[in-house]
């Protein structure tokens, strides 16, 4: 079944003499526009493939291949699949699962939008029928409140309901700024004073309590401890 | 609305529409389209605009420009009197807040006029591109290279360092 030269598998194949032919129609080229080598190349590719198919299939080592039917029944052909346009066949696809991470995208999206859209829906409607303010004078012997410094109405309601006035943010700046200040001149006048007390020696600070000095015994004594 | 814009600072390009002059019976596709395009687009937009802005008209409100007082400066304050130091640093956040406004607002103008004269802007805008190149390298040499932790007190020395400067040149 060797095909001894290219020339005479071309006659041959082109005579029908050979079996495999039946391999050339189950593919859907025209062999007769192709040139004559390319189809023996073809060919001889297709017939390799089919024989490894084969050679797997008809092991005696796989399950039901056994000595009674290796050689008797027919072996399924994977590569020879009938092609049909239009409603085909429905097929089992074996794929690794994506419940989890569909599960994930969807909660996601769920959570996500559990905010999302009210939060949405709300500055719209806002910006629709509320609109932003316009600038104006200040009128003469008029302090206006501070929250209508600002444009955007959701601003405007932030700085009325949460947010404290600026002047007094300001005033609680100053207040921590003055404490630390007195905190800070305290502390250095304590360390003058102990630098004065100590050097003059007559500072309260620094006195080393005594016994009374009527308990002090002055007569003279004949050695140090008596 | 908000409120117009100043008119000399923008002014408008003469008009440059071609008078009419239809010499054929066939229809102006350009006259079908853009007709098509009013009352497809244009009319429904607008509608929706009054609408909107007639609910807004009954939600008007206002909001001012705040004006600050002017307390003493950092050089006229008391050395360690570190509230006198904050409110100076405050002003000095403000005026540097305003001079970046001022700079963008120059720098919009002389954009605006670039725009309007096209490929003929080197000469016709020369006064916008020179007040633009004034104000910028005044905003630079006052607050250029003052970083992210900028202060009113290394603003100071900055303006220190560059009087120095300056009477190092003219002593030479």
């Amino acid at each position: 079944m060797k095909p001894t030269s290219a020339s005479s598998s071309c006659a041959l194949i082109k005579d029908g003499r050979f079996g495999f032919t039946s391999l050339l129609t189950a593919h859907t080229y025209h062999w007769s526009e192709l040139g004559c080598s390319t189809i023996v190349a073809m060919v001889g590719m297709s017939l390799l493939r089919s024989a490894a198919a084969f050679a797997v299939r008809l092991s005696p080592l796989k399950s039901g291949n056994t000595a009674a039917n290796l050689l008797t029944r027919t072996i399924p052909r994977a590569d020879k699949v009938a092609v049909r346009w239009g409603h085909g066949k429905k097929m089992f696809v074996v794929k690794p699962t994506d419940y989890y991470d569909r599960r994930f995208l969807r909660l996601l999206q769920f959570y996500f939008l559990l905010t999302g859209i009210p939060v949405a829906v709300i500055i719209t409607f806002v910006n629709v029928f509320i609109g932003e303010a316009e600038m104006a004078e200040i009128p003469e012997g008029y302090e206006p409140e501070y929250w209508e410094y600002y444009k955007h109405p959701i601003t405007r309601w932030i700085a009325r309901t949460i947010y404290d006035t600026p002047v007094k943010d300001y005033e609680k700046m100053m207040a921590v700024i003055q404490i630390e200040k007195e905190k800070a001149d305290m502390r250095l006048t304590e360390l003058e004073v102990r630098r004065l007390m100590r050097t003059r020696g007559d500072g309260p600070w620094f006195h080393v309590p005594t016994i009374h000095k009527g308990l002090i015994d002055n007569s003279p004594k004949s050695s140090p401890d008596n | 609305m908000p409120a117009d814009f100043d008119k000399e600072a923008y002014p408008k390009p003469p008009r440059q529409t071609p008078v009419a002059d239809k010499q054929t019976a066939l229809p102006n596709p350009a006259l079908i389209l853009s007709k098509l395009f009013y009352y497809s687009v244009d009319l429904p937009v607008t509608t929706f605009r009054g609408v909107v802005d007639s609910i807004r008209a009954q939600n008007r409100s206002v909001y001012y420009h705040q004006k600050f007082r002017r307390v003493p400066d950092l050089t006229e304050c008391v050395h360690g009197d570190y509230l006198c130091y904050y409110e100076a640093e405050m002003q000095w956040r403000r005026d540097f807040k305003v001079d970046q406004e001022i700079v963008k607002v120059i720098q919009e103008r002389m954009r605006a006029c670039q725009q309007r004269e096209g490929h003929s802007y080197e000469q016709n805008c020369s006064k916008e591109i020179e007040q633009f190149n004034e104000v910028s390298n005044s905003y630079m040499s006052r607050y250029g290279d003052l970083g992210a932790y900028s202060s009113g007190r290394k603003c100071l020395m900055k303006q220190k360092e560059r009087m120095m400067a300056a009477q190092a040149q003219s002593a030479i």
